[in-house]
């Protein structure tokens, strides 16, 4: 896909492969992810260390993510690098087997250990949504693991393994190809065609485990952490959607006008109003994955002496509220506001294009799709939230987290 | 096989421009706005000299608790109100403090950015701070510095702040401490605010200005202002320092060492900018800079390890910063010291600034796509005195520097023998380790 903007000498290449972690069998949790550290150190035509050097060197910013799922690779580059990005690009996605090694997979598995200790491990409530995940969806669901994945999983590691995963899903017809910015399309078509054009296609890709679930947990899910954390905190979660439905546009719409800014129900009747909640940590967001319900995600952490329980009684008030007390007009147009706004600083850059048009080729088959998602927040009524609060907020299908500082248990 | 072997060639560059500069006086005040045809969203900063060195000793935290009361109302409105007014625009406010400014920056859709800057404006030079709520926010903002301080990291930072710069101002953390934040008076956020969030300043803008009224934005902006810039003060005087010390910050149980290795280094204003950057890009700036290659992808002892200078109107300072796992805290700090001496004793090579020289340059224009990004180049420009032109010469400069000026810069502005270690990790498992490695005296840290 192309999308031509002159207006900055710059054009991104977006690449989303259509795995993720929810590809990942039993016993190889954080795979995908550490393959996609493997992916920068080196293929056929590219030594370790150079994909990078080449990258910066030549004025670019890239980087790449893993989620549930999918695994996304990009580079914004000053555009007469648009070839070299492409060539890159290819290099890895033809011929990166040839080129690992066992010692380059020691070395990539410290560091995601590594990252697992800062992201996770050092930092209070730091493993919240590794608990969360596991709370939401039931044990051998594709999304019940987290994607940074177990130590021992890690530690088991082997070479072999991700030589296969990517033969097995680092191929053309696993992909999409985005180039947004200072490129027409004629030059990208060509270029393509020349750098991947020749990439055979894999036969047979597995389709990730079976992840269908009937809509939100029937019964209700509770674990309390008493850690090394400064105050009690709580998140409240319920499975909802999948992104990209209509019922999750509603909830995206919910979460606004719940948790987002100081005109939120939130933070007007717990933060402002009974004055229980800390006003830098409470909010609520819907976490957009796309292939069962998503999570809808709801966290106050409690002011100095407020009791804990008194916190949860409040969340759960202004949950409630959503179906009892109708939204009103003012507290719509707030969300639908907020949400233009937010929708058009994600597509500001050409990194953020390329993006979200590979999310919605990847996901819905068709990138032109992207035009409809602004549009159908702004057509959410006041009646689809409540809708959307009574079928999925109820409290018989709530996952309560609570976090309590050591020695207050 | 079925891949291109040969490394494509670079296509032609388009030459780098920077957006188109218009300048408006209304009120007492200036606009400086930069040009972005077709852009949906536009950004704006009300940039004010009402920095966190304006605060006094022991109530550091003033401005930032300033800063968090202005959308408790305003003189024409209650909190409430003004939240559904502001966000009904689409709009939000960040305000923000550091060293040399107090700023308010918001971005809207261009059709509602003036009223979106009325109500900036609003907040700013009008709020309510009844003292009821400037007590509550406060209390507020001590409950956030614990939670914030919880995590690994700003103890550190506070711990090497301390002791570069000593007793003062520029010695204490920027937002404040627990300690300094719970002193703060209502008299105190009342008397900044009447001392510093009522003159005029300058408003920045970025966007597409064929449809932005730039006066309307000042006369918004600038309304009801009084006084004068405050001259600017000049750099504090320092020296560097020649023994090293380490500074154990205890955190019990922690799975990682969070390593905060500095010392002073020139201001902003130094004639040595560019180079000095260069060096600190070779060492610790870029993916394949030296530290975060062997630390990372030779070692694995870390997920990130980055080394840079900081500079402000008044003072630098040169730091490394990184977390590493527990086991390997000495070997790491061991590396890491033998790199900042390789590159302050032997520079840097032709291959490796060719990579920090390019890289700077070309992040010129990949980073600044955005009115975001824009606006917030010009305060730069505004904050330091630059010229309109000053991006695309810094980027000449960039791709223009030597490797002996790179090397010299960094053989004069390193001082691996008088760094300051702070080593923030689980003093029980990590205290004996480093006190044999003979780095440097090792102290506790008092915080």
């Amino acid at each position: 896909m192309v999308s031509e903007d002159r207006s900055s000498p710059v054009v991104c290449v977006n690449l989303w492969y259509d795995v993720g972690s929810r590809h990942e069998p039993a016993g190889q949790t954080g795979f995908a992810h550490l393959f996609e550290h493997l992916m920068f150190e080196g293929s056929v035509h590219v030594t370790k260390t150079e994909h990078m050097r080449l990258v910066q060197g030549n004025g670019g910013s890239l980087n790449a993510t893993t989620n549930p799922d999918r695994t996304n690779y990009f580079e914004t580059m000053p555009s007469e690098h648009l070839e070299l990005a492409l060539w890159l690009e290819a290099d890895r996605m033809g011929g990166l087997v040839p080129a690992l090694t066992q010692e380059t997979l020691d070395n990539q598995r410290e560091v995601v250990k590594n990252e697992r200790r800062q992201r996770y491990e050092n930092v209070p409530y730091g493993d919240a949504w590794l608990r969360l995940l596991e709370l939401l969806y039931p044990p051998g669901h594709p999304y019940h693991h987290a994607t940074i994945g177990s130590m021992e999983d890690l530690n088991a590691a082997s070479l072999d393994t991700f030589k296969a995963f990517h033969q097995q899903y680092y191929a053309p017809n696993n992909c999409v190809l985005t180039v947004a910015g200072d490129a027409g399309k004629d030059e990208v078509f060509a270029l393509a065609a020349k750098y991947f054009g020749a990439l055979a296609p894999v036969a047979g890709i597995p389709p990730a485990p079976s992840s269908h679930l009937a809509g939100p947990a029937k019964t209700p899910a509770r674990e309390t952490v008493t850690a090394a954390v400064p105050a009690p905190r709580i998140y409240l979660s319920h499975r909802t959607h999948p992104f990209g439905t209509a019922g999750y546009d509603a909830i995206t719409v919910l979460a606004t006008i719940l948790g987002n800014g100081r005109g939120s129900r939130l933070y007007q009747r717990l933060a402002d109003g009974k004055r229980i909640a800390q006003p830098d940590y409470i909010g609520s967001y819907g976490v957009d994955l796309a292939h069962a319900p998503a999570p809808l995600i709801i966290t106050a952490t409690a002011k100095d002496g407020v009791d804990v329980a008194e916190l949860e009684e409040g969340l759960a008030e202004v949950v409630a509220s959503l179906v009892t007390e109708p939204v009103t007009e003012e507290e719509l147009s707030r969300a639908k506001a907020l949400l233009t706004t937010a929708w058009w600083r994600s597509l500001s850059t050409v990194g953020g294009r390329a993006d979200t048009l590979g999310r919605y080729a990847t996901q819905f088959g068709d990138p032109a799709t992207v035009a409809y998602r602004l549009p159908q927040w702004l057509a959410v009524t006041a009646d689809d939230v409540t809708t959307a609060a009574a079928y999925a907020l109820k409290p018989e299908s709530r996952v309560t987290l609570t976090y309590l500082p050591e020695g207050e248990e | 096989m079925t891949l291109v072997a040969t490394r494509p060639g670079t296509g032609e560059a388009r030459p780098y421009t920077f957006p188109e500069l218009r300048r408006v006086t209304v009120g007492g005040g200036t606009v400086i706005a930069a040009h972005l045809p077709g852009q949906r969203l536009a950004s704006a900063i009300l940039m004010l000299d009402a920095g966190a060195a304006h605060e006094a000793d022991g109530r550091e935290g003033t401005a930032t608790v300033l800063a968090k009361s202005l959308e408790e109302g305003t003189k024409a409105r209650d909190s409430a109100a003004y939240a559904l007014a502001l966000e009904g625009l689409g709009a939000e406010l960040s305000p923000s403090v550091d060293w040399d400014s107090f700023r308010v920056g918001l971005s809207a859709p261009v059709p509602l950015l003036l009223d979106a800057v009325r109500l900036a404006a609003e907040a700013i030079r009008t709020p309510r701070l009844d003292a009821a709520d400037v007590l509550r926010v406060r209390d507020d903002e001590v409950t956030a510095l614990r939670m914030d301080w919880a995590q690994p990291g700003p103890r550190a930072d506070a711990t090497l702040r301390s002791d570069l710069f000593g007793s003062g101002r520029y010695g204490r953390p920027l937002h404040g401490d627990p300690t300094s934040v719970a002193a703060v008076t209502v008299d105190d956020v009342l008397a900044f605010h009447q001392a510093w969030l009522l003159r005029p300043g300058v408003l920045l803008v970025a966007g597409d200005l064929d449809s932005i009224d730039l006066a309307a934005l000042g006369e918004a902006a600038f309304g009801g202002t009084t006084g004068e810039a405050h001259p600017a003060d000049g750099p504090l005087l320092w020296s560097v320092r020649d023994h090293r010390r380490v500074i154990l910050v205890d955190r019990p149980g922690s799975v990682q060492s969070t390593l905060r290795l500095g010392h002073r280094s020139p201001e902003r204003a130094t004639p040595d900018y560019v180079p000095i950057t260069l060096a600190a890009t070779v060492l610790g700036g870029a993916f394949t800079s030296r530290l975060n290659h062997l630390i990372r992808e030779v070692k694995g002892y870390t997920y990130g390890i980055r080394g840079s200078y900081a500079m402000s109107r008044r003072f630098g300072r040169f730091e490394v910063a990184a977390g590493v796992q527990t086991a390997v805290t000495v070997p790491a700090i061991v590396d890491t010291l033998g790199e900042i001496d390789r590159t302050q004793l032997d520079g840097v090579t032709e291959d490796e600034l060719a990579v920090a020289r390019s890289w700077r340059a070309g992040q010129l224009s990949v980073e600044m796509q955005t009115p975001g990004a824009i606006v917030g180049a010009l305060s730069t420009l505004v904050l330091h005195g630059l010229p309109d032109d000053y991006y695309p010469s810094l980027r000449k400069q960039y791709l223009e520097a030597t490797v002996e000026q790179v090397s010299a810069a960094a053989a004069a502005h390193l001082h691996p023998k008088g760094l300051t270690l702070v080593v923030e990790g689980d003093a029980a498992v990590i205290r004996d380790e480093l006190v044999a490695a003979n780095i440097g005296d090792v102290l506790d840290a008092k915080i």
